[in-house]
């Protein structure tokens, strides 16, 4: 391979921060045909070098070579003129415009004059070609996620780009949709380009890429052909030391239903995010999986079972109390912990300190006991290894890991009966992943029940025992968590009933 | 593409915290002073003036304290409900309800009673009348999310014509009967008005506007309900997961809110007018309340500072009356006005930091971007400690 000119290479590439060195002489090159991994934890540098090879950033040292010559690339539309584009994990288009409008959007060379028609074609060209099912005249806020990436990818490709870079692409994606986009990717290095895919799952990359550079603090690690590595090698780079990922499943047969839902309806009428007739259990020492594409009822239940919602119709049983729309607080007593998606906003007040958001659910206390609350943070810190500067430092401060380690070790302090976790390692590091899923284990090991609501079924598979499918506010698949088929879950996902 | 960019601070340090009303009176002189030149006065001796006239003299500073005390009860009001993102701008009207009311219970009690009784009726029925002015906005606001900002807004017009009529447009309970030509009000029981300081006009309503800060701060730091209020005014959904009675909350906060105001209405008529006046009643006062919390950064503690500063520019005004070249008494509105425009524009400096922008940045670039300094910042912090 050594005599194949690489698309673009990166040779000694420095970019510090204040006080952060993001990218510590970093080399990378792209050959042709080849699809690039780069793998690397949350803050390893992988998105800085992304940025310096689209030209969003300015190294502080090293160079860029495209085609063997040195460039420097000023901004991400130099970028796209010497041909290398990126697809970002948060889209930049316009909902309300069409797919041909937003592919023309912001093309230096777009003719003053649209020519609807002749864009609308090779938009339709460009998407036979590379198996990229979009129509070009849909409007865009019309479109599913998968679709909105298929956009963002034509978008690149229209403006002739040879490098693709995707960050995180799959994270939003169900598996068929992933499994398409592999198809694409795939198709794009059979035609001499060069894709860079950006990831932490361990899974994919193994699944599509050529060739993986494994980053970790700034600098490669290492760099290895695709084929023939070891996960659990690539695992250890990655992070620096041991991690256990394998699957975990409950160690002893479940025991009395601990949570029941029957007949649960919620929700807007007709509305999406809307619960149907849902009915549900888990047993003590259970984790059971919801699976499902967002939007479809997760957000519903989640807060059914917490109180925080009262069902149009159907009863919540928490350890046998039923306690079906009677709030926060009498779930809690029943004893009920919730740990919501959206970690730092509702789970947490991300202004108070960690010491008051440890007392934040005690809404009956009359007086705050500050100093209780002080060794309450401080045993946390301690017993759940939190990176935070001390028990009064506002918990907007600290990292996503961290933040969901204060949640969580404030939530599973009751010794719950139940715990309801949405999404609980989405944007943690594979270390931080490793230690929620061992503390989600250990509290399923001590007797409790888990409603575990993700949309990433990675995650889903990992710890369930059993897996709900939910699709409209209804259980479309059930299953065993041990070898669940993903091709079929994935249609359950799409409203396929199996 | 150079620029600037917004970014939020991991957390405030105490120089920021204090630089921002320090540079707001700054700034707000710096802009008076301008339109002072122009208008062809000499700044440096108008603020001499100001300064002097409120604060070195006997007679001037104890003016000032004077003035400050309903400005600390108001000041006061406008912080606690601030603080849960509730908007209470009727501080004004609830202060003239509060005075109409104190005025009122301690009239219907009479002259026979004496000041252990009279003086609790004067600060209970002040601070009842002040909450029942806003009850009405508060139950709307918490049940009908209708928007308490309009609401408490409109009902200071309504309060301000109430006075006046009570007092100008009819023979009212509260007119006094002996005064058939020059309609004024019932002049107060002696044992309802509150004992002044020696010689002074500084009167024990200075007393009670303390202990309110005190109550107020135990409240904030020692209750629940501080705690509630602070997660209520920081993340909602947050408050709502918890769940803490957001609408009872909102409720309590409000009326505590109004009749903060109505005892600051309460305590000018008691320690200063003596009966209900209907163009001398605490005019402005509530908001003027506004700035004191805004440049307080809504601290009950602040607010006694603050109080104190917006009291010197009220009470200026008396002063410049007597300087010899005629200096435009607009000035101290101007003032106040323009201090208040620096504070709530400081206060986005507080929470965030201004950086120069190196490359035309893109929303992802900037989140990333606001995540490592933030994270830098907290290891700065760390080390500090």
């Amino acid at each position: 391979m050594a005599e194949v000119q690489p698309l673009i290479a990166a040779e000694g590439i420095v970019k510090t921060f204040p006080g952060v060195v993001a990218n510590d002489h970093v080399d990378v090159e792209v050959l042709p045909g080849e699809i690039h991994a780069l793998l690397g934890e949350n803050g390893a540098g992988k998105s800085t070098l992304a940025a310096v090879l689209t030209g969003l950033y300015r190294p502080d040292a090293g160079r860029v070579l495209v085609d063997g010559r040195e460039v420097t690339i000023r901004s991400p539309r130099q970028g796209l003129a010497l041909g290398i584009g990126m697809v970002h994990q948060h889209f930049r288009l316009v909902p309300r415009l069409t797919v041909a409008e937003n592919v023309l959007l912001g093309d230096p060379d777009a003719p003053r004059l649209l020519r609807a028609r002749q864009v609308e074609q090779r938009v339709a060209e460009l998407a036979v070609r590379y198996g990229l099912d979009v129509h070009p005249a849909a409007r865009v806020g019309d479109l599913t996620v998968g679709e909105r990436q298929r956009v963002e990818i034509v978008k690149t490709l229209y403006r002739g780009a040879r490098v693709l870079l995707l960050d995180e692409p799959t994270a939003v994606l169900t598996p068929q949709e992933a499994q398409a986009l592999f198809t694409t990717v795939r198709a794009m290095a059979a035609e001499g380009k060069g894709v860079v895919f950006i990831s932490h799952k361990l899974s994919e990359v193994q699944a599509v890429s050529d060739r993986v550079t494994v980053m970790r603090d700034g600098r490669v690690i290492g760099r290895v052909p695709t084929a023939g590595t070891d996960r659990h090698e690539l695992a250890r780079m990655m992070v620096g030391r041991e991690v256990d990922l394998s699957p975990r499943r409950a160690a002893a047969p479940p025991g009395d239903v601990v949570l029941a839902l029957d007949g649960v309806s919620a929700g807007a009428a007709g509305g999406r995010g809307r619960l149907e007739q849902l009915s549900l259990s888990v047993r003590r020492g259970e984790i059971v999986g919801v699976a499902g594409v967002s939007g479809n009822g997760q957000r519903a239940l989640a807060e059914v079972v917490a109180g925080l919602r009262t069902p149009d119709a159907g009863t919540v049983r928490i350890a046998g109390t039923d306690t079906t729309g009677r709030g926060p607080q009498a779930a809690r007593a029943a004893g009920l912990a919730y740990a919501p998606e959206d970690r730092n906003g509702t789970g947490l007040a991300p202004s108070l300190s960690v010491a008051e958001n440890m007392v934040l659910t005690r809404t009956t206390d009359r007086l705050v006991r500050m100093g209780r609350a002080r060794a309450a943070a401080r045993a946390a810190i301690e017993a759940y290894q939190i990176k935070a500067p001390g028990p009064d430092a506002p918990t907007r401060s600290l990292s996503g890991g961290n933040v969901q380690k204060v949640l969580l070790a404030r939530e599973l302090a009751t010794s719950p009966d139940v715990l309801v976790v949405c999404s609980p390692t989405w944007g943690l590091d594979v270390g931080a992943v490793e230690f929620v899923r061992g503390r989600l284990d250990r509290l399923r090991a001590e007797g409790a029940g888990v409603l575990l609501i993700s949309e990433d079924l990675d995650e889903v598979r990992a710890l369930s025992d059993r897996i709900c499918v939910l699709h409209s506010g209804r259980i479309v698949l059930e299953t065993a968590g041990e070898g669940a088929d993903v091709a079929q879950l994935g249609l359950a996902m799409m409203g396929d009933r199996a | 593409m150079k620029g600037l960019t917004l970014e939020r601070r991991a957390a405030a340090g105490v120089r920021e915290v204090l630089a921002v009303p320090v540079l707001s009176v700054l700034g707000g002189l710096l802009l008076g002073a301008i339109f002072l030149r122009a208008t062809g006065h000499d700044p440096v001796a108008v603020y001499r003036e100001m300064v002097t006239g409120t604060l070195t003299t006997s007679y001037g500073l104890a003016d000032t304290v004077t003035t400050s005390i309903p400005l600390i009860l108001a000041g006061l009001a406008a912080a606690v409900a601030f603080r849960v993102n509730l908007y209470n701008i009727g501080g004004e009207g609830q202060i003239y309800l509060g005075a109409v009311a104190a005025t009122g219970a301690t009239l219907w009690v009479g002259d026979t009673a004496p000041a252990v009784v009279q003086l609790p009726v004067l600060l209970v029925a002040g601070a009842a009348g002040g909450a029942a002015w806003i009850a009405v906005p508060a139950l709307l606001r918490a049940w009908f999310g209708t928007n308490e900002t309009i609401t408490t807004l409109m009902l200071n017009l309504v309060a301000l014509y109430l006075v006046q009529y009570l007092i100008l447009g009819s023979h009212s309970f509260w007119r006094d009967p002996d005064s058939p030509t020059f309609p004024k009000g019932k002049p107060l029981p002696d044992a309802a008005r509150l004992a002044t300081f020696g010689t002074t006009s500084v009167h024990l309503g200075l007393v009670v506007a303390l202990a309110a800060v005190g109550v107020v701060a135990f409240v904030l730091r020692k209750l629940r309900l501080g705690l509630d209020m602070k997660i209520m005014g920081d993340a909602p959904d947050a408050a709502r997961y918890a769940g803490i009675p957001v609408r009872r909350t909102m409720v309590v906060v409000l009326l505590a809110s109004g009749a903060l105001a109505g005892l600051a209405g309460a305590v000018e008529v008691g320690g200063r007018t003596h009966q209900l006046d209907p163009n001398g009643t605490a005019v402005g006062f509530g908001y003027t309340g506004i700035i004191v919390a805004a440049l307080a950064r809504l601290s009950p503690v602040g607010v006694v500072v603050t109080a104190v500063l917006l009291g010197v520019l009220e009470n200026s005004k008396s002063v410049l009356q007597t300087m010899s070249d005629q200096v435009p008494l607009a000035i101290t509105t101007m003032l106040e006005g323009a201090i208040l425009i620096f504070a709530i524009g400081g206060e986005i400096l507080v929470r965030h930091r201004i950086r120069r922008r190196t490359a035309p940045v893109t929303p992802a670039a900037q989140e990333t971007a606001v995540g490592e300094t933030a994270a830098v910042e907290t290891a700065a912090e760390e080390t500090a400690r």
